[in-house]
């Protein structure tokens, strides 16, 4: 059992401040598009959609990004990395001159954000890229930041930061697990 | 037992009997339904020049608690209640209800049909009240003529700034009527908080170099303070994160064009469901309000509407479209009334936490 | 997020027993009306006879069998539906629930769970499930461990500190635990346990004893939105059985920070369950520190969370049913009588609430009277008033502690048997801390000994001065006053003055404070709600209107607090009284203090009084209601013979009182019901009496056990219909009648005539299929349709044999009497078995 760090309340508190410093920050929703990675991203730019569909009753498309081919620090599988490309990523949307907001649940060493700028840079060319996260833990190996944070959490790298969602693990919560 | 009136501006008056001072008194009327928390209700400065009604049925039943004040001094005009308890125990050194009330020279009359007067109240709407002696036609006439301040904030709100240190991030409050769960939230986060007159300008308070600042509870109508105090908002909005509540709420509307209209009927209590309409979540808070801001009149470029009453629909909770800004009707601190919102608070240190890291960490 | 449900079973509650009254069937009852909006189809399992919600369900989808887990799976198997409500049948239907998990019944079915999730439900069944998950969100609970020395225990105390209770763990019945303030006493203790123990271990815990008990009932929605119905205080600290307590609601003693760290406590556990519908919630309170400990939680509907909803008007088995099906609080339509805002506004009270609890210490006299952790209580009333002084009365006399009005003296116990009581409280507690106070004894002292917050001495002692006020005042209106003020009735009055009830009453019409009632809704005066419940209190405002003098009006009297004996099954009776009475056009009032009642339903009668079941009270309200009728059901003879003196009152006693009965002989075998009506006889049914297996009393009291028909009823039925014809004196007899008999070797002697029993009457109207309790209604209204009973009870051909069986709370209580009497029933079931079935085995 790990050491709780947010729980539902905060987790939920810190996904709407997200969705206002996202508004306030880009002068309004125009040209907005949500690019959850996976697997958690995704579950939370859905509901930071669901919020700004409440908030400006604009519906803000959302995508999903799986990055696990552009990782640099993960050896891949040469010959599946077309197959995963086909059926993993799901953005039905051109992200051509658009406002993207990356949407992830942890922000560590960076790698992740890193690949997750290529892949979306590989589908074409917006006008800026933001990125969103639950959880800052630290530890950077590139020099990456985040736009939008909901908790900073200062952790040991022998530590391991879990986030929970309700749409998969049945509940809301930011865990240190020893 | 010395028997006492209620009388209320329409001619109705009310026997009952006599606690807490003798001296005779005027104000507002009002009626608050919160279940617990008398103490935080009487000293809570909000209620200055009103005469508070309880619709629970029996207050003092545990005394008066050294760490449950909302205030030192406490303005409120009167209390009515259907039953109160003296009781006073040495074992947690509380007073009594009747020695707190006769040592802040509030009056308070008891044995009365209180449900009758919350229906008579709710048929009539709000109106002036007194605690006297006789009710003959001297005391309506007295009554009458009794003109209620509306320099109630200059009356309650601390005149010289003071400090309350803490570890943390630094806090301005500006006192409108200040109470003291808000306080006691900004220590629990380890705030080093200085309490500023309600009258400060933006510049005395920005000198400070605040990472937040806090708009105060306080009484009475927003429209009887002068723009002044608007324009302070304005310049401080755009300088620092800011949390405003209750009458702090009001003002920080009126600061955004919005405007302010006064409630047929005044609500304190917590039973009402307040909606968050981002996550569409309903929770419980107290409030005390006798005003509340026109909702049509709210200038949708600058601000959002972020909470709203389920029941009377009134605006709850805005947020400022371009800074950091944001503001709660309710009061939060749950002294008395519902913890559910007390997040609020650990929203406002976020925010300025996140202004701190964004500015300091630079690539 | 509301789903659709087409069928849902419903797992009862079973037979009524301790800790089981009537609060399962009547929330049921209400369920069943909030199911009906919805338009699922209802299947209920229950073999209580004494259910008005089974006679609700259309009879083909009720399932008379015990409530168990392999009944529950062969109705599923049949009935195919698509969710279980397990929510309205207590702890045992819980338990099913979860069995119905584990065996992947519910998988394989495709069956959804109503209230809570499957997951959830194993930290309801596993305390150590629920206790981690409790850790896990920063809830407290007690700890205990097993330890086998000395070092073992000092490092559980340096974690947790003392006080500590040391046990014994061994097979045998060792209740004995020590509770150890310091090391000296936590040696002596380990050493004295150890020695008792063949393991070599015992059990060390945190000891709470001396708490406050506060209870919390919430509900919670779909989305997760959580709203506080009501907290409610045990004026007795742990250590005591809530069930056992005298209860407050709303709380009194608690500072705004302790109430609101349980309100948010509650909903975190909420949360963490899942819960959707509602959740109570005991606590453990230190009020020396403000902390906590969690002590128990049921995401279930339970007999306090009845009480939260009969304290507060707000309808939770009604609302909390939506909940359960997914809708959101927002969405919940309630009946017209309530503000559409209702559901969601969270509920404010302007008077209080106090629960007595009524034990039947005098009906089983060999078990401890003492009050501990098991809880003993076979029922209890409630007293409402506006002030805590006026409330405490009502429900004190309304309970078995004071059947006229007065407060019974205890000046006959001795100074340290007083000091014992104290400390080890009998059912008579509250009367010993007010003889304590009387003596003299300090209110610091008082608390002391008792662990009872000061408040409640100061309330005491504010009703012992109301009481010399008037007893130093006889027959003024002053004293009148204050004895209204205080909830002395004017029937105490009476008797303490020495003066009849008329002249108390002339007395007070002189006052400037008239009795008024006051009505029970959840907004504290704020919403316009016409909620219909009210109680008494004399001040300016009166909210209960009477009917205008076209409409008919009944009232109906309930029977307060239960009692061993036939006492559940005259709440059913009362029940069906109000409903037929509905239906014929009357409107309806019942009073009745029982807050575990099924006659106090919301939906079931017009208006509702919770008043003390007395003279005085009873006749304030014929004062204003004018009834056309009142309705008196079970013995109540004295109750009527007094009501007929005061006023010319049409009083029906249903059913008529068993002193009208006649017996040749004490014993009997069989019997043979019939109906009167007039001078017409209709013959129902044979009755076989039985009782225990291994019991020896053939007497009529101790004939518990109904079958129906009789032995040999294909060749004898006859002969004794032929009988009973022949000696019957319908001038006498009316109604539904039972004619005794003692079968010999040589044929059948004639025992005696008597009424037939309430507890009988509900087990005809099972097993016949005829309403009885209605038609005995309309016979003394005048409005039977003679044709229709007897075309519905034409045949004597049985295809089954049928029996009600009664259970006995011996073993719950440790009691060594296992043979009962009629008298000391606390509930029954029923059993069928098809003659067909029988002789294939």
């Amino acid at each position: 059992m790990g050491k709780n760090i947010l729980d539902k309340m905060a987790m939920q508190r810190a996904l709407t401040r997200i969705t206002y410093e996202i508004v306030e920050r880009n002068k309004g929703v125009e040209d907005l598009v949500l690019i959850g990675i996976k697997t958690r991203g995704v579950f939370l730019a859905e509901r930071i959609a669901n919020r700004l569909q409440q908030l400006e009753n604009v519906s803000i498309p959302v995508g999903e990004l799986d990055i696990t081919n552009y990782r640099d620090d993960i050896e891949h599988d040469a010959t599946s990395i077309d197959e995963i490309k086909m059926s993993n990523n799901n953005i039905d949307f051109s992200v051509e001159n658009k406002r993207v907001i990356l949407v992830d649940d942890v922000l560590y060493t960076g790698r992740t954000v890193r690949a997750a700028l290529s892949a979306v840079m590989d589908l074409g060319r917006p006008k800026s890229i933001n990125l969103a996260v639950l959880v800052d833990r630290g530890h950077r190996e590139l020099p990456i930041r985040a736009d939008f944070v909901g908790k900073n959490i200062p952790s040991s790298q022998k530590e391991k930061i879990k986030v929970y969602v309700n749409e998969i693990d049945g509940k809301d919560a930011v865990e240190i697990l020893k | 037992m010395t028997e006492r009136y209620l009388i209320l501006e329409d001619g109705s008056a009310y026997l009952g009997k006599a606690f807490g001072s003798l001296s005779t008194t005027t104000g507002e009327i009002v009626v608050n339904s919160t279940m617990n928390g008398y103490q935080e209700i009487i000293s809570n400065q909000i209620y200055h020049n009103q005469i508070i009604v309880f619709t629970q049925s029996s207050i003092g039943n545990t005394g008066l608690d050294q760490n449950a004040y909302e205030s030192i001094m406490p303005t409120a005009k009167g209390v009515v209640v259907k039953e109160y308890e003296n009781l006073a125990t040495d074992q947690f050194k509380r007073i009594s209800l009747d020695r707190y009330l006769k040592l802040h020279r509030i009056p308070g009359i008891y044995d009365v049909d209180t449900r009758q007067i919350v229906h008579h109240l709710r048929e009539k709407g709000n109106m002036k009240a007194s605690i006297v002696d006789v009710a003959d036609e001297h005391a309506f006439d007295q009554l009458h003529a009794t003109v209620l301040t509306n320099q109630q904030v200059s009356q309650v709100a601390t005149p010289k700034p003071y400090a309350n240190p803490g570890d943390g991030d630094n806090v301005v409050v500006v006192d409108f009527g200040l109470k003291s769960g808000i306080l006691r939230e900004l220590s629990k986060r380890d705030c080093n908080i200085t309490v500023v007159p309600w009258n400060s300008t933006s510049e005395m308070i920005l000198d400070l170099d605040p990472d937040g600042v806090v708009l105060s509870t306080g009484p009475g109508a927003p429209t009887s303070l002068p723009d002044d105090v608007l324009e302070m908002i304005r310049n401080v909005q755009e300088a620092v994160p800011m949390l405003a509540i209750g009458l702090g709420h009001e003002l920080f509307a009126m600061a955004n064009d919005a405007q302010i209209v006064a409630l047929e009927s005044m609500h304190y209590g917590s039973n009402h469901p307040i909606r968050e309409i981002i996550t569409n979540e309903v929770f419980y808070a107290g409030q005390e309000q006798g005003y509340a801001i026109d909702s049509k009149s709210i200038n949708h470029d600058k601000l959002y509407i972020t909470h709203a009453d389920l029941i009377n629909g009134t605006v709850q909770g805005l947020r400022h479209r371009d800074y950091p800004a944001f503001s709660v009707q309710f009061s939060p601190d749950g002294a008395p009334g519902p913890k559910d919102a007390v997040g609020v608070f650990d929203d406002f240190v976020e925010i300025m936490a996140r202004r701190r890291d964004s500015s300091e960490t630079r690539f | 997020m509301k789903q659709d449900f087409k069928k849902i079973l419903i797992i009862g509650s079973g037979s009524s027993n301790i800790g089981n009254e009537n609060e399962y069937d009547a929330a049921c009852f209400e369920t069943i009306a909030a199911i009906r909006k919805t338009g699922a189809k209802i299947v209920y399992i229950d073999n209580n006879p004494f259910s008005v919600s089974a006679e609700e369900v259309q009879a083909a989808n009720v399932y008379s069998l015990e409530v168990n887990f392999a009944n529950v799976v062969s109705v599923i198997e049949k009935e195919h539906p698509d969710a279980v409500m397990p929510t309205i049948g207590g702890l045992k239907a819980i338990q099913i629930a979860w069995q119905l998990y584990e065996s992947e019944v519910l998988e394989e079915q495709q069956i959804s769970l109503l209230g809570i999730g499957p997951q959830e439900l194993t930290k309801i069944i596993d305390n150590q499930k629920l206790r981690d998950s409790l850790t896990e969100i920063g809830e407290k609970t007690i700890a205990s461990v097993i330890i086998a020395n000395e070092e073992e225990a000092m490092d559980f105390v340096r974690e947790v500190g003392f006080p500590v209770i040391v046990k014994p763990i061994s097979s045998s019945h060792d209740t004995s635990r020590f509770i150890c303030n310091n090391p000296d006493e936590l040696d002596d203790a380990i050493e004295a346990s150890l020695k008792r123990t063949y393991i070599n271990r015992c059990s060390i815990e945190q000891s709470i004893v001396g708490y406050k008990e506060i209870e919390m009932v919430g509900v919670r929605d779909s989305l997760g939105n959580k709203m506080l119905v009501s907290g409610l205080e045990d004026m007795d600290p742990i250590g005591i059985h809530s069930g056992d307590s005298i209860i407050f609601a709303p709380t009194q003693t608690l500072l705004n920070k302790e109430y609101q760290a349980l309100r948010t406590s509650t909903f975190s556990i909420m949360d963490s369950l899942g819960i959707k519908g509602t959740c109570h919630i005991q606590f453990a309170l230190n009020s020396q520190t403000s902390s906590y400990f969690v002590t128990k939680v049921s995401p279930f509907f339970t007999r306090n969370t009845n009480l939260a909803a009969k304290s507060t008007g707000y309808p939770i088995s009604y609302i909390s049913t939506f909940l359960e099906m997914g809708y959101s609080l927002t969405e919940i339509k309630l009946p017209s009588k309530y503000s559409k805002y209702t559901a969601y506004m969270e509920p404010t009270s302007d008077h209080v609430l106090v629960k007595v609890p009524i034990w039947p210490f005098e009906d089983i006299p060999d078990i401890d009277q003492h009050l501990n952790t098991v809880m003993k209580a076979v029922g209890s009333t409630i007293g409402v008033g506006r002030t805590v002084e006026e409330a405490i009365l009502k429900a004190l006399h309304s309970s078995q502690l004071s059947p006229r009005d007065i407060l019974p003296s205890t000046s006959k116990v001795d100074e340290d048997e007083l000091i014992n009581q104290l400390i080890h409280p009998l059912a008579s507690r509250i009367l010993i801390l007010m003889e304590a106070l009387r003596r003299g004894f300090s209110i610091d002292e008082l608390s002391e000994l008792t662990k009872i917050d000061k408040f409640y001495f100061y309330k005491l002692n504010q009703l012992l001065r109301g009481q010399k006020y008037v007893a130093d005042h006889p027959r003024t209106l002053k004293a009148v006053d204050v004895a209204h003020k205080y909830g002395f009735g004017d029937g105490m009055l009476a008797e303490m003055w020495n003066l009849s009830i008329n002249d108390v009453r002339a007395i007070g019409s002189e006052s400037a404070n008239q009795v008024t009632f006051k009505m029970v809704e959840p907004s504290a005066g704020e919403l316009n709600d016409s909620t219909d419940t009210f109680y008494s209190s004399y001040e300016m405002e009166n909210e209960s209107e009477s009917y205008s003098t076209d409409d008919k009006v009944a009232l109906v009297i309930g029977r307060g607090g239960n009692q061993l004996g036939p006492n559940t099954a005259a709440d059913y009776y009362t029940a069906k009284i109000l409903l037929t009475l509905k239906k014929t056009g009357y409107r309806t009032i019942i009073m009745n203090t029982n807050p575990n009642a099924i006659s106090l339903s919301p939906q079931l009668s017009d208006k509702k009084y919770i008043e003390p079941i007395q003279l005085g009270n009873i006749l304030n309200i014929i004062d204003l209601e004018h009834p056309n009728v009142v309705f008196l059901p079970g013995n109540r003879h004295f109750l009527s013979t007094e009501l007929k003196k005061f006023t010319d009152l049409n009083i029906v006693l249903l059913p008529p009182d068993q002193k009208i009965a006649k017996y040749n002989d004490n014993q009997a075998t069989n019997a043979i019901d019939v109906f009167i009506d007039g001078t017409t006889v209709t013959p129902i049914t044979t009755i076989e009496f039985s009782n225990a297996k291994d019991s020896n009393n053939k007497q009529l009291k101790y004939l518990y056990n109904l079958s129906e028909p009789m032995l040999h009823w294909e060749t004898d039925t006859e002969i004794l219909v032929d009988t009973v014809t022949q000696i019957i004196n319908t001038d006498y007899w009316q109604g539904l009648v039972q004619i005794m008999f003692n079968r010999q070797v040589d044929g059948y002697e004639f025992v005696g005539i008597r009424p037939v029993t309430i507890t009988e009457t509900a087990f005809l109207t099972k097993t016949t299929g005829v309403d009885w309790v209605a038609t005995l209604v309309k016979k003394y209204l005048g409005k039977l349709d003679k044709t229709q009973i007897q075309e519905q009870l034409t045949s004597f051909n049985h295809k089954r044999r049928s029996t009600m069986t009664s259970v006995f709370p011996f073993s719950q209580l440790q009691s060594n009497q296992h043979d009962g009497t009629v008298d000391q029933e606390a509930g029954a079931y029923l059993t069928f078995k098809n003659f067909e079935e029988q002789k294939k085995a």
